[in-house]
């Protein structure tokens, strides 16, 4: 099966070569974890590594704020632009997925301008005001995530999630399930320190790494490290060694 | 008073209202502010970005030129309320610097594609670094509200 290789070294690793093509992947963690980063080096790495121009829609921050942050890892998406291989559209929930929903819409017609194969959309979170209806919203999202397949995207999809450390309760219109794949991004603190964890929890149709891998937000982007070796309770956001919990639990008996 | 005293004074004329031109920080300094302008960007000053939020507007496409959304979250993306931007979002319509579409049942707008346009809009924004330039352009804003 025809892979789209993320170009973070350990993460396609992880994926078994990469994403599925023309597939939804889900990428949630909280605030400053790194998931617009590891959006925008998705879509930096597939214009220049694969020839694979991009597309970022995004419905909070401004695309001068891309530019920017671009710049700080060495990325041009000024001149990515001017070269038709990106765009990055500032819009709303409700304008893409109407303009993709109907027939030449003005996003519609910049996939095509520039041939778009990647899309980076930041961030899922902000449907959930397009309705308070569980039902009803799962339904949106399954229809805007078929959208970016019929237009030959393979999608990368963030949403936040509120806590810091630590597991989170699913929304119910979890979207989770309507995704191909699902990366969970999490603080870890160990040893009074904050280190972050990635965790591939899903990739349908296909093998993927088990374990939580560290990673640094360096000047390159996104580098995916080693696992976290003789720790449990990682996704916790409080892991313990392990030889601490088998003997805690034995001493508890 | 006789008759050769009252012919020796002048006649008696009412005083000329001053020429508001003549008056400092009137007409002759608006004259002055804007002649050494370049006269492409007076022109999309006087004609098109006309307004203070036309300006926020048009500031506001530039550095984000691929927005397509509605006058509500436009109007959010630049902090005012929509009520507040209608007439000027319109205005720009109409000077073809904004494109309007319909999206199912939403109102879009986006920055035109005319390369032109594009470029006055580009020098515009390029001018309007330079502080002495946005003196002058707030100058003339601030005359054309009163």
């Amino acid at each position: 099966m025809e892979r789209v290789k993320t170009g973070i070294s350990g993460l396609d690793e992880m994926l078994d070569g990469g994403f599925l093509g023309q597939s939804a992947n889900l990428v949630e963690g909280a605030p400053g974890t790194g998931k617009s980063t590891l959006g925008m080096q998705f879509i930096h790495s597939g214009i220049m590594q694969f020839n694979q121009p991009g597309l970022i829609l995004t419905f909070e921050e401004f695309a001068q704020q891309y530019y920017d942050d671009a710049t700080n890892f060495g990325w041009d998406f000024r001149a990515l632009e001017q070269a038709n291989k990106l765009r990055v559209i500032m819009t709303s929930p409700e304008v893409s997925y109407s303009d993709l929903g109907g027939v030449d819409g003005r996003i519609q017609t910049m996939i095509k301008e520039i041939g778009a194969q990647r899309i980076l959309v930041d961030s899922l979170s902000h449907f959930d005001r397009l309705s308070e209806d569980p039902v009803a919203l799962r339904g949106i999202l399954y229809g805007f995530i078929n959208s970016l397949k019929r237009e030959g995207l393979t999608s990368l999809l963030t949403r936040e999630s509120g806590a810091l450390i630590g597991e989170l309760e699913s929304p119910e219109e979890d979207v989770a399930f309507v995704a191909d794949s699902y990366l969970m991004l999490r603080y870890v603190e160990i040893e009074s320190a904050i280190r972050k964890a990635l965790l591939v929890l899903k990739l349908r149709g296909s093998d993927h790494a088990k374990d939580i891998r560290q990673y640094e937000i360096t000047r390159n982007g996104i580098e995916v490290q080693s696992k976290f070796e003789g720790r449990e309770g990682i996704m916790s956001g409080s892991p313990r060694r392990m030889a601490d919990s088998f003997v805690e639990a034995f001493v508890r008996r | 008073m006789n008759d050769s005293e009252s012919h020796s004074l002048p006649e008696w004329q009412p005083a000329q209202p001053r020429k508001r031109s003549s008056l400092p920080g009137t007409g002759d300094l608006s004259r002055r502010l804007m002649d050494d302008m370049d006269p492409e960007v007076l022109e999309f000053l006087k004609t098109t970005v006309n307004s203070f939020i036309k300006w926020d507007l048009v500031i506001f496409f530039f550095e984000n030129p691929h927005t397509t959304d509605t006058i509500d979250n436009i109007a959010r993306y630049i902090g005012r309320d929509a009520a507040v931007i209608k007439l000027d979002l319109e205005d720009l319509v109409r000077a073809q610097v904004l494109e309007q579409h319909a999206s199912g049942t939403l109102t879009v707008y986006a920055l035109t594609k005319d390369a032109q346009i594009r470029e006055k809009i580009k020098h515009f924004v390029s001018a309007s670094d330079d502080r002495q330039f946005r003196v002058k352009a707030i100058y003339h804003l601030i005359r054309g509200t009163r």
